[in-house]
This record gives C-alpha cells, sequence and structure tokens, in this order.
C-alpha cells in the first residue's frame, strides 16, 4: 500500500469497504453519548455511498471512525471496518497511517480552515505524495502540480507556491480534493465537501468530484446533509438518524419511495423546482438528547405514525428488493400485522422475525 | 518592509517625547530631593545649597525638562544625558558599564526560559492531562506564584550561604581584575535561576494554551488524516502555528533584556542596569533614574517592532 497504483482495488467488483455493526461512544462526565451504535453497511468497488442525516445523527463520527481519527474521550468501542477485507479497527497505529491518506483520503467540510496556513498549498499535497509513494521532494512536488492542474486550478505551478490565504473557498476545497487524490486512493470519504461553499461553487465541487470518481475508478463515501447533493452523486444511499441507519437503499429508490417517516420527511423538506408549495414541510420536533435516548424507536417522538408498538425497537426490515427501513410500518406502509398496539415480548418477537439483523 | 520600519520609527517619536515629559515630572514629584542625604549630618547649609545651584535644582522646573529634553538626543556627546549626582561621571559612561552585565544576565534567562518552556508547554499540551501534564501544571504553578525576591533570597540562603555552591553576590569574585569567564559564570548561576524558574512558570503555560489552540484546528486533523506520524503532525504542522503567538513574548520580553531584572539585579548585588535604577531612585539621582526609564520606553517600542517585524517571517498571512 505504498505505491501510488491503487492496490486494494485491485479485486475488482468486489466490496471494497465493510462497516459491520460498528459502535463509537463517547464517554462524557454525564454518561456514555453512543454516537455511533451499530451501523453496518458496504461500499462495493468504485461506487458511491451517500450517508444522509441531521448534524449530530453520527455520519461524521462514522467517517472519523473508519480513519481511525476519533479523539478521546470517543473510542470504538465494537464492531469490524474491513478494507478489502483488512480489518481497520484492529490495525496498529503505523497499518492505519499507512492507508489514511493513501488507500482512503478524507476531505473536510470546512475548506477556510482544513489547510495548514503557514505551508504553501504544494509543500501540503507534495508531503502526502512524498509520504506514501516514497518519491524525491521535487517529483512529489511535480506530482502536486500536476494534481492542481487536474482539481482545475489554472496556473497551476504558481498556485503551488502560494499559502491557504491567498486562495478563496472554493478553490481551497480543490486544493483539498488534489491533496486527497494525490495517491490515488481506492475510497474517498467526503464530508459535507460542499456545505460550506456558495451554491455555484458547490456544483463546480460535485461536477469535479464525479469526473475525477469516473477516471480513477474510486469509491466515494458523501456524507451530506443535502439529499440535492447525494441525487446528484450517490449510487446507494443511508439514511442516519441518532447514531443509528434507518434507511438504506439505491438511491433511485429513496427518492421515489422513502419508506422511513424520517427520510419522507428529509425528501419533504426539500424545495423542487415546478412545484408549487406555500411553504416547505418542517420535521417537528428536535433530534433526541443523546444521553436520554427515548425507548424503542428513536424517531418516534417526531414520527407523524408514531404507534404504542414504537415503544418497541422496531426491525430493521427488508421492504423492497434493495430497500432496508428501520420501521414498524409494513413495506406498503400499514401498521404492522402483530397490531400497532402490541408490546412486551410480542413485539420484540415480532421485531426478530422482521429484522434481517442477526 | 523598509517603508514599514521607517514608518513605525517616525510614529515611536511623539511617543518618546510624551513619555520623557511625563516620565520628568513623575520622577520631580516623588517625595525627597537628591540632597537629602547630606542634611542633619555635618555638611553645612551653604554646601547644601552650592549643590542645589550646580545641578540646576533651582531653576524653574520647565526649564529644566527644557534642558533636559533638549539635550537627550544627542547621545554622541558624553554629557548628552547628564552627569550622575551620586558619583559624578556621566550617566551614558555609567549606563556603559552597567548594560553588559544586564544583557548578560537577562540574555541568558531569556534563552534557557525559551529553551525548557517551550518544550514543555508541548508536552503538557499533547499528553493534556497526563500525570506529566499535571506536575508541570502544579511545578508553573508554584513558579508564578512564588515573588522574585523571595525566591531569589532562598536561592541564595540555601546554594550560596548554607551549601556554598555558589557565590553571594557580585559578578566576580572579589579582588579580581579582567573578564574570567568560568569565575563570572558561576555567579550568573543563582541569579540567571532565579529569572528563569519565574519566566519558565509563565511561558510555559503560555505555549500549552498555544498548542492545544492548535491541536485543536481543523489542519491537524487534515495532517492526521494524511497518514503522518503523530511526531511530524506536532512538531512540524502544530508547531509552527502554535510558536506564532510565542513571537508576541519574545517582543514584550526584549525591554526586559535591559531593565526587567531590578529585583533580582539588587538581591544578589549584580552590577547591572537594574540595581543601579534602584540605588538611582533610592537617592534620587534623577539623570540615572530618567535614563533607565528612557531606555525601558525605548526598548518597549523596538521589541514591539521587532516581535511584528518577526510576525511577517513566521506568518505567510501578515505582510507589511
Amino acid at each position: 500500500m505504498t505505491s501510488l497504483t491503487p492496490t486494494l482495488s485491485a479485486s475488482s467488483n468486489g466490496t471494497l469497504l465493510e462497516v459491520k455493526n460498528l459502535r463509537t461512544h463517547f464517554r462524557t462526565r454525564d454518561g456514555v453519548v453512543k454516537a455511533v451504535d451499530g451501523v453496518s453497511f458496504s461500499i462495493p468497488d468504485g461506487k458511491t455511498l451517500g450517508v444522509v442525516g441531521e448534524s449530530g445523527c453520527g455520519k461524521s463520527i462514522t467517517a472519523l471512525s473508519i480513519m481511525r481519527l476519533i479523539e478521546r474521550p470517543g473510542r470504538i468501542v465494537e464492531g469490524e471496518i474491513s478494507l478489502s477485507g483488512k480489518n481497520l479497527v484492529t490495525a496498529t497505529d503505523e497499518e492505519i497511517r499507512d492507508i489514511r491518506g493513501n488507500a482512503i483520503s478524507m476531505i473536510f467540510q470546512e475548506p477556510m480552515t482544513s489547510l495548514n496556513p503557514v505551508f504553501t498549498c504544494g509543500d501540503q499535497i507534495a508531503e502526502t505524495v512524498a509520504l506514501h509513494a516514497h518519491v524525491s521532494d521535487k517529483e512529489a512536488m511535480e506530482r502536486a502540480i500536476e494534481m492542481l492542474d487536474a482539481v482545475g486550478i489554472p496556473d497551476a505551478r504558481r498556485r503551488a507556491s502560494e499559502y491557504p490565504h491567498q486562495l478563496s473557498g472554493g478553490m481551497r476545497q480543490r486544493v483539498m480534493i488534489a491533496m486527497a487524490l494525490s495517491t490515488n486512493p481506492s475510497l474517498l470519504i467526503a464530508d459535507e465537501p460542499t456545505t460550506a461553499l456558495d451554491v455555484t461553487i458547490q456544483a463546480q465541487i460535485l461536477e469535479l468530484m464525479k469526473a475525477l470518481r469516473d477516471r480513477n475508478k474510486m469509491a466515494i463515501m458523501l456524507i451530506t446533509h443535502d439529499l440535492g447533493v447525494v441525487a446528484e452523486m450517490a449510487d446507494e444511499i443511508v439514511v442516519m438518524y441518532a447514531g443509528k441507519v434507518v434507511e438504506k437503499s439505491d438511491a433511485i429508490t429513496v427518492y421515489e419511495r422513502p419508506h422511513h417517516p424520517y427520510s419522507k420527511g428529509l425528501l419533504a423538506s426539500i424545495p423542487r423546482l415546478g412545484e408549487h408549495r406555500k411553504r416547505l414541510e418542517v420535521i417537528s420536533g428536535v433530534v433526541p438528547n443523546p444521553l436520554n435516548l427515548p425507548e424503542g424507536c428513536l424517531f418516534k417522538r417526531r414520527c407523524p405514525y408514531a404507534m404504542p408498538i414504537c415503544d418497541t425497537a422496531p426491525p430493521l426490515q427488508q421492504v423492497a428488493p434493495n430497500q432496508l427501513s428501520r420501521c414498524w410500518l409494513t413495506p406498503d406502509g400499514s401498521a404492522p400485522a402483530v397490531g400497532p398496539d402490541a408490546s412486551g415480548d410480542i413485539a420484540l418477537d415480532a421485531a426478530a422475525k422482521l429484522s434481517v439483523e442477526s | 518592509m523598509a517603508a514599514y520600519i521607517l514608518r513605525r520609527v517616525l510614529q515611536a517619536i511623539p511617543i518618546v517625547i510624551g513619555v520623557a515629559v511625563v516620565a520628568f515630572f513623575i520622577v520631580r514629584l516623588a517625595p525627597g530631593s537628591p540632597v537629602d542625604k547630606f542634611r542633619g549630618g555635618r555638611v553645612s547649609p551653604a554646601v547644601i545649597e552650592n549643590i542645589i545651584k550646580l545641578y540646576q535644582l533651582d531653576q524653574p522646573l520647565p526649564n529644566q525638562l527644557w534642558s533636559w529634553i533638549t539635550t537627550f538626543p544627542q547621545v554622541w556627546r558624553p554629557d548628552a544625558w547628564g552627569y550622575s549626582f551620586t558619583d559624578g561621571k556621566p550617566v551614558l559612561y555609567d549606563l556603559g558599564n552597567k548594560i553588559p552585565p544586564t544583557l548578560l544576565l537577562m540574555g541568558t534567562s531569556l534563552v534557557l526560559t525559551a529553551i525548557i518552556s517551550i518544550p514543555l508547554g508541548i508536552l503538557g499540551a499533547v499528553k493534556q492531562y497526563s500525570r506529566s501534564d499535571k506536575v508541570i501544571t502544579i511545578l508553573a504553578t508554584i513558579g508564578y506564584a512564588m515573588p522574585t525576591f523571595w525566591l531569589g533570597f532562598m536561592l541564595r540562603t540555601v546554594f550560596g550561604a548554607n551549601l556554598k555552591w555558589f557565590p553571594l553576590f557580585g559578578a566576580q569574585t572579589l579582588g579580581q581584575s579582567g573578564l574570567n569567564v568560568p569565575d563570572l559564570l558561576w555567579h550568573l548561576v543563582l541569579p540567571v535561576t532565579t529569572l528563569t524558574i519565574v519566566a519558565v512558570a509563565g511561558w510555559s503555560r503560555y505555549m500549552r494554551s498555544s498548542m492545544l489552540e492548535v491541536l485543536r484546528q481543523d489542519y491537524v486533523r487534515t495532517a492526521r488524516a494524511k497518514g503522518l506520524s503523530n511526531n511530524r503532525v506536532v512538531y512540524r504542522h502544530a508547531l509552527r502555528n502554535a510558536l506564532i503567538p510565542i513571537v508576541t513574548l519574545f517582543g514584550l520580553s526584549i525591554p526586559a533584556l535591559l531593565s526587567g531584572a531590578a529585583v533580582t539585579e539588587s538581591v544578589y548585588s549584580w552590577p547591572g542596569l537594574g540595581y543601579l535604577a534602584v540605588d538611582a531612585v533610592r537617592t534620587r539621582d534623577y539623570p540615572i533614574v530618567l535614563a533607565f526609564v528612557m531606555i525601558g520606553a525605548i526598548m518597549v517600542i523596538l521589541g514591539n517592532l521587532i516581535a511584528d517585524i518577526l510576525y511577517a517571517f513566521v506568518d505567510p498571512r501578515i505582510k507589511y
């Protein structure tokens, strides 16, 4: 994993990244915050997974867990993250450093503060190249300039010798992308890459990411709260809520037939062209306090469909060939067969039968 | 850059004049007079009258101010800053003798402070709340809380008087003439230790908080996400940024290079500027006191300017 060529994606069309039952908890003075609580998903080679959810739903923590960048008091307490068969959770620090910035690269939400102000853009990219490709500083700098050119920065050679503060936010995000892709990673984790940018720049950055994805045949894990952004790019979508996956499906299905009431709410809250609505729908209420989560379904207090059975944790059930939803509603959206008032062992039994999780 | 420096120097001129006027009046408002030491003894009032006349202390204050302030800038004249009331020598001559020991004392302490406190601050930040961080914090708090004069007396008592490891006072053994480097260094140990302990206490805290601030920044996370080792993240990416505010501290320490150690110099009778100034205040040796204040003012202005120039070198975002 030390060369520029993506050795990891050699097993083409296989699963590149598999996250199984990941739990990342933060032990705070007031209690344990279960930021990520039993999340599972996988990303095939060259595919794009969109991870959607509100702030605080655990999507960024999931990404940082994959990079093993969780800082105290956070800790991965359970689960498995395997990259082409290698478990990253149990990898040594040295192994993980070899993967970071090399097989998996990450770009962040804040291009304004994500680059080091005291080094030139070229230096910062070349540093990554020199580290992982073991080439001379001069070759690394040439590669950096090449990358700046590839991400559409005009006059790349001059820009390489400039400091981050001399560049606009959009340009800086391009530099971040250039840095992330300079080692030809097989997976790019993009954590809200366009959130901090102007709308016109957002579109440019998304176009750029798409073009580079197709050229490099890399997989992308795209984290966002903006369903419009994932619609542009994602093959599959995971919707997260309060540290859990609440819906998982291919991108088209979730737009056409969302099953989970939360996904429906998210979709209803984005404006669409050519539609006449007096005002946008909102999801009422707030995200539950992570230190004091409700019993059963975590969304029930905000859910228009809430039933007594929701006091029992709903199963992650198959609702369509390519669609999973963590909700009691039947695939067609009606109350569960076991009855909306079922509770206790009856509900638990029903959940166990419906659940696709082991 | 040159234009910027020139502008700053020109801006400094009115400040220096302002300081001169205020300092002159404050020194004169202080009760007592240079001839007090002659009164009540066997010196006849007529002699005292003569001394007052000789030093022109009978002139109206504005006249005295004018003659002092107009000769003050003519540093090429040996008598530009007047004559000491105490030893009758030109003030510039006295200062010339006292500046080298003070520079040596303060410079050594400043360098040691930087060498010791920056690594301590980094350690405290990188291993925040660890045992070593807690030990450093406790020691720094104790060091910061100790008055310099008390610490000086304690070190002198223990290592000078009781253990006799180091001399009690001065910069050289009595009866010696000429420069004897080992002897000088031997005399330097206790005063430098006193100054350094107090300064390290402050600087290491400052460095720690600066480093902690930087370690929380997004670009440090970016550096880690690149796969860099922890050492490289801390010493290359974080340290460069964490040192930027330390430049301010350095700039503020420059005035102290010449003037700061009045207390320590007095405790150890170090033949420096601070000791001279304390003595001069006691005997109301106006020309020396004023010279000391003016040196302090000029050094503060210079220190700030040097800090601002250093900023341009350490932080690419700053251009003049």
